[in-house]
């Protein structure tokens, strides 16, 4: 008979020992150690160790399935509800920086490292990482450069191809493309300052409400 | 059907809730082991189903510092890890006391004289 009992409970402990498996190693060792003891002492209890009395004593102390719940129910920490801390905003400060004048450091390069900090960043929605992207190509690198060449070009005012609208490149001295000109300027270095001003105050978002 | 399984399953979350204080209750009179506090409890019936869950409550209690445990020879076979209250074990049962008593006589005040009248 004994066999049998031992056989079983074998069974039992295996089992359990699968159902804890993903819990620390300590603890499963705890608990495994502790449900042996308690089959021990039962089994100890029981006048002839029958079949039926040992299934009836496991049945007492339950499915290992039950036992793991509750070991992983109530051990776990409440991990549903993340505290959420109060961020640093550095991140989000550097790619702004980077997206505006970073492009008068490092030509082209500091504007993407902007943009790669831009995309990266978890505060901004999908739309206003799109918006710094459309509304500030290069920064304020096109527009000075624009000014640059509209200041020595001596009164040639030449917007070459532009994003967000293409200028008359034009060789008479046209006053009238030269407010064109000008005005297209401003535009785009408004444009950039605004964006990112607007992406800024983005930022004063509570975290909360992203979650 | 609907109402009983939800009772059921309130009872057996009330009995959750609760479980861990009469453990505590047990051993701040005495210490005990597993096996010991096992059949302590399982003499009244209705708390305990699965005696296998005691364990992990008790592993739960000792991570949180209201018992601890400390391994102690048997009479008979290996040594066995004894539970004891600790001090914060003592105050959360206390503090448990004061609430249960509270809300037990409240429940108390409503179903019990709804019964009567």
């Amino acid at each position: 008979m004994s066999s049998t009992a031992d056989h079983l409970i074998e069974k039992y402990m295996a089992h359990l020992r699968i159902e804890l498996a993903d819990l620390p190693r300590a603890r499963q060792r705890e608990l495994e150690q502790e449900i042996g003891e308690h089959i021990a002492a039962a089994r100890a209890e029981l006048p002839n160790e029958s079949e039926a009395e040992i299934r009836n004593m496991l049945e007492r102390i339950g499915d290992p399935e039950e036992i793991a719940a509750e070991a992983h129910d109530r051990v776990d920490p409440p991990a549903a509800v993340p505290v959420e801390q109060p961020r640093s905003r550095t991140h989000e400060v550097v790619a702004l920086v980077f997206l505006l004048v970073g492009g008068l450091i490092l030509p082209i390069f500091g504007w993407f490292v902007g943009l790669v900090l831009l995309w990266t960043s978890t505060v901004w929605t999908t739309g206003e990482k799109i918006l710094g992207t459309i509304f500030v190509p290069g920064g304020l690198v096109l527009p000075l450069g624009l000014l640059l060449v509209a200041g020595t070009g001596n009164g040639v005012s030449c917007g070459g191809p532009i994003v967000g609208g293409a200028l008359t490149c034009t060789d008479t001295q046209s006053t009238s493309a030269q407010v064109v000109g000008t005005i297209a300027v401003i535009l785009l270095v408004i444009a950039p300052l605004a964006t990112v001003a607007y992406l800024a105050t983005r930022l004063r978002r509570p975290s909360v409400s992203l979650a | 059907m609907v109402v009983a399984g939800s009772q059921d399953a309130l009872l057996a979350q009330m009995r959750r809730g609760t479980l861990q204080y009469c453990v505590l209750a047990l051993l701040a009179k005495e210490e005990r082991y597993g096996f010991d506090l096992v059949r302590a409890l399982a003499e009244l019936d209705g708390m305990v189903t699965s005696e296998g869950t005691i364990y992990p409550l008790l592993s739960r209690l000792r991570r949180d510092g209201l018992v601890e445990s400390t391994w102690q020879e048997s009479p008979s076979g290996p040594p066995r890890r004894y539970y004891r209250l600790t001090d914060s074990g003592r105050a959360s049962l206390q503090a448990f006391k004061l609430e249960w008593r509270r809300f037990r006589d409240a429940v108390d005040h409503f179903v019990e004289r709804k019964a009567r009248s």
